[in-house]
């Protein structure tokens, strides 16, 4: 039987630096990979971290990591031309079918914005798909805008709101929470209105408060959670919440079955 | 089938398991509990019949024979890795019914629960179980209030009553009127042996006896019961580490100090009641209050495993009560819930 | 006619003469300060018949009956012989009471018989020693303590007693919960750490006190199979020169500790003063006259220790000095 523990090695083709705190990986891959799912990725002797796809290629999945641990900083000491263990991908994704034709807005804060980011290339590219397309993107200040290429690309195809929550004087673009946005969306049906939600806990909680304001029906809001995955393979217990396991279940769930993921 | 025979013929018998098998059993650690001249009881490889210990409950269950507590999954070095053997020989455990239940819990998480895990499976189809009976209850467990006092799928049954051993044979290898199987070796010599009617011991009653509640849901979230136990608890961990249906664990990555460049990754027993359970890169962690743990654990063992599989988790082995040592009785608190129930729950 | 007693004798035979004429105190020994609660009831009816029906409880575990009558001592011997025979106290004539007073009673916390952080059984040790040591009319104070937060002040005697365990770790049963720490760290001297997952041990610091033991929530950390014990020497109250008492040996076995102490009266036997009012010297000053040399010289004759154990070169003492 497969030993869904041992990792493969993957080549990094490319980093792309977005801050000094957070660069996105090229890796190579092969194989059927969904938005929103995630990869342990891991640098033997070091440790393991549960890490969302953010891009996916042909021959590639990208990694859009943040300088925040024992794993990924040794992943940003280490990588230069180099190879890291991967194994997944691990968890349901986002499926495009569920916002095909609808009029959907994703709102994602910082790197949350990596589990959505297919879906929202998907819909860029592939903008007759939609009824409309509406992104809300939140960083804390403009040093920690990701994917800014990705944003010119976007603009040109889909509504982009890119916000900061904070800007020093003289900073000309969008200031607030992603909350303050939402308020003023429009919609032809919102009946037909699909909203996809990433980000930090508190975030998501006041975010879907906003959008529930709209009357915008439960089913129609899908959410992504964040747990400490340590296997990925609805073993160690970590990320489980109830009778939820988040890698096997999630990380996305429709607001109907999110909103009982208490912890 | 069963069988009856003397204690001389049933060491030899056992003789001839311990070479075809590793055999594991709860026995008496000498001086090595919590406190200065005192046991524990927990699974060891035994050698003898009379090391085992038949009429008291192990303080740590079976579960470390099935899965290690700390197990290495591989080894690397450089741009290898290398994962360690398995099990030499098939296993033979000693256990009391609760245990052999737990066993079903422990394959729900790690056979099925999504994907099936390499390490245990390798471990549990070389696994044979050998009931053993409980004459008496125990101090701490409710079995019989969790429907756990009796267990029908083990590979045999066996009783040490004075000078005389019954067996109850339910896997043909083990049988003793069975012909060897070592070529050097002609069937076991066992004069005394005969066949009869054997049929397990088993409690109907225990001291301990618990009431499930009838319905748990998110209501229960805000009890006060969470608060006042979470004031008690300490997050010691004691209660996952002794229970027998507590899967969780926690992976490490390891250089050795002596060569840097080889290292290992294993899977550590993890305590959903010790702080770092769920901490996240980053520094974000949730359900940080011992109160909130405490229900988290509740309420899997006795809610959350059974919407995902059907049954209750628990097993009422009562191991958790007897070894917190803050005094927290889950068992009781499983009952005030029930209890609580009864009463129209005020926000 | 007068009362004609030998106070020197009455003093011996663990009798007090009081303050008030004529009346003295009657003083018995409960080695570990353990005891069947039979006893209290054979105290309570001498201090009720021959004295004014109260009981001190000593400083060193014991009982002093007070207000009796000094021409009642044949007596009261008689009655407490029962107590010296539950107590199991060396005797040389049945009746005739106690037949030493100089050597002290052997006092201890009340260790692993009820204690968790207790390293060894205090009573049982103190019951070995005092059968080993009583009666001797020189001047011993030995305390029992089972771990080193010294509930029992052994370090304020001349041997204090310290249980010690050598913590035993199996790194295979240890999940790096890090109980151990912490505990070590807030309630011990912070001799671990976390290295790899796995624990490190600093063993100069480690005091052998076994929190860790108790912490451990998986059995990584239990307690070695043999009993090792800290042996502080010289510690004293006093006028002169009240002192703490310095750790001698380290990670000690007892049979060793008992050979020391018997050591030890034959070196003041020899030593003591001649000027020494009813031979009553601290040890620690004869040693501080004859020199550290020569005591240890004397205290570990025939003394053969475990490979592990620790014996400490030099001792200084300090403490207050007021003479």
């Amino acid at each position: 039987m497969k030993n869904e523990y041992i990792p493969q090695l993957s080549a990094i083709r490319e980093v792309i630096r977005h801050t000094d705190l957070e660069y996105t990986f090229r890796m190579e891959f092969s194989g059927d990979v969904k938005p929103g799912q995630f990869f342990e990725i891991s640098l033997p002797k070091f440790g393991e971290a549960p890490i969302s796809v953010s891009g996916i290629g042909p021959d590639t999945v990208d990694f859009t990591i943040r300088r925040v641990g024992k794993v990924t900083n040794e992943i940003f000491e280490n990588y230069v031309g180099d190879t890291l263990y991967i194994r997944g991908p691990y968890g349901n994704g986002f499926d495009i079918d569920n916002y095909r034709g609808k009029e959907l807005v994703v709102v994602a804060g910082g790197t949350g914005l990596s589990p959505v980011k297919g879906v929202v290339d998907y819909f860029a590219a592939h903008r007759e798909e939609a009824a409309d397309v509406t992104l809300i993107a939140g960083f804390k200040s403009p040093g920690d805008v990701l994917f800014k290429e990705d944003f010119e690309i976007w603009k040109r195809s889909i509504h982009v709101i890119q916000t900061v929550d904070w800007a020093p004087e003289g900073y000309e673009g969008p200031v607030g929470m992603v909350t303050k946005y939402i308020p003023d969306l429009k919609f032809t049906d919102i009946a037909n209105s699909s909203f996809i939600c990433v980000g930090p806990p508190v975030m998501i909680r006041f975010t879907v408060q906003e959008i529930l304001k709209l009357g915008v029906p439960e089913e129609n809001i899908w959410v992504s959670h964040e747990r400490k995955m340590c296997c990925g393979l609805g073993k160690c217990g970590h990320c489980r919440i109830g009778s939820t396991y988040i890698c096997l279940d999630g990380p996305v769930f429709n607001y109907v079955e999110g909103k009982n993921l208490i912890d | 089938m069963g069988y009856q025979l003397s204690k001389p013929d049933a060491d030899r018998l056992f003789q001839a398991w311990t070479r075809q098998y590793d055999v594991f059993a709860p026995v008496r650690m000498e001086g090595e509990g919590c406190f200065s001249d005192t046991d524990i009881l927990r699974y060891g490889q035994v050698t003898s019949l009379d090391q085992i210990l038949w009429d008291q409950k192990s303080d740590y269950s079976m579960k470390e024979v099935l899965l290690s507590i700390n197990e290495t999954l591989f080894y690397f070095t450089e741009d290898q890795t290398t994962v360690p053997g398995g099990p030499r020989k098939d296993l033979l455990i000693f256990l009391k019914a609760c245990d052999l239940h737990a066993v079903k819990r422990l394959d729900e998480i790690y056979l099925k629960n999504g994907f099936e895990d390499f390490y245990y499976r390798r471990v549990r189809e070389r696994a044979h179980f050998i009931l053993m009976g409980c004459e008496n209850t125990c101090d701490t467990g409710f079995c019989v209030s969790m429907g756990t006092n009796q267990a029908e799928d083990y590979d045999a049954y066996m009783k040490v009553e004075g000078r005389q051993v019954l067996l109850d044979v339910r896997w043909e290898a083990l049988a003793p009127d069975r012909k060897s199987q070592e070529p050097d070796q002609d069937s076991l010599s066992l004069p005394s042996l005969c066949q009869t009617e054997v049929s397990p011991d088993y409690v109907t009653e225990n001291k301990e006896k618990v009431t499930l509640p009838r319905s748990l849901s998110n209501e229960s979230f805000t009890r006060e019961i969470w608060q006042e136990y979470g004031s008690r608890c300490i997050g010691c961990g004691r209660c996952n580490f002794v229970c027998p249906t507590c899967t969780c664990f926690t992976m490490q990555d390891i250089f050795y100090q002596d060569n840097p460049r080889a290292g290992e990754r294993r899977r550590v027993w993890a305590s959903c009641q010790v702080d770092g359970y769920t901490d996240m890169a980053g520094g974000h962690s949730y359900r940080k209050s011992q109160g909130d743990r405490m229900r988290f654990k509740v309420m899997h063992k006795i809610h959350d495993f059974k919407v995902r599989t059907g049954y209750t988790m628990c097993v009422g082995c009562g191991r958790c009560d007897a070894v917190c040592p803050e005094y927290i009785s889950y068992a009781n608190c499983i009952s005030r819930l029930a209890k609580e129930e009864e009463v129209p729950h005020e926000k | 006619m007068g009362l004609d007693i030998n106070t020197k004798k009455l003093k011996k035979n663990a009798f007090r003469v009081s303050k008030k004429r004529g009346l003295g105190a009657s003083r018995i020994r409960v080695p570990g300060g353990y005891l069947n609660a039979e006893v209290l009831g054979m105290v309570q009816e001498i201090a009720q018949t021959y004295g004014n029906g109260y009981v001190h409880l000593t400083t060193r575990q014991g009982f002093e009956i007070e207000g009796i009558r000094l021409e009642d001592m044949d007596e009261i011997n008689r009655k407490l012989q029962p107590i010296i025979q539950l107590l199991d106290i060396n005797q040389k004539e049945p009746g005739t009471g106690y037949p030493a007073s100089g050597t002290r009673n052997i006092s201890a916390c009340i260790g692993n018989n009820v204690c968790p952080f207790a390293n060894y059984n205090t009573a049982q040790l103190a019951k070995r020693i005092e059968k080993e040591v009583f009666p001797n009319d020189l001047h011993f104070k030995i305390a029992l303590t089972g771990c080193p937060n010294d509930c029992a002040k052994a370090r304020m005697h001349d041997f204090g007693i310290i249980g010690m365990t050598m913590p035993q770790y199996n790194p295979d049963r240890c999940v790096a919960c890090q109980a151990c720490i912490k505990g070590c760290k807030s309630l011990s001297v912070n001799a671990l750490r976390l290295e790899n997952y796995k624990i490190k041990r600093d063993e100069e610091k480690c005091v052998g006190c076994g929190v860790c033991v108790t912490k451990c929530p998986t059995r990584a950390f239990t307690r070695s199979a043999r009993k090792y014990y800290k042996l502080t020497i010289m510690g004293r109250t006093g006028k002169k020169n009240p002192r703490l008492g310095e750790d001698f040996l380290v990670w000690a076995d007892a049979d060793n500790i008992i050979k020391i102490i018997l050591n030890t009266y034959r070196f003041v036997d020899k030593y003591i003063s001649p000027d020494a009012p009813a031979r009553k010297e601290h040890i620690g000053y004869i040693i501080d006259r004859v020199g550290f040399e020569e005591y240890k010289k004397w205290a570990l004759e025939g003394v053969e220790l475990l490979p592990e154990t620790l014996v400490k070169e030099c001792v200084y003492w300090s403490g207050i000095h007021f003479d």
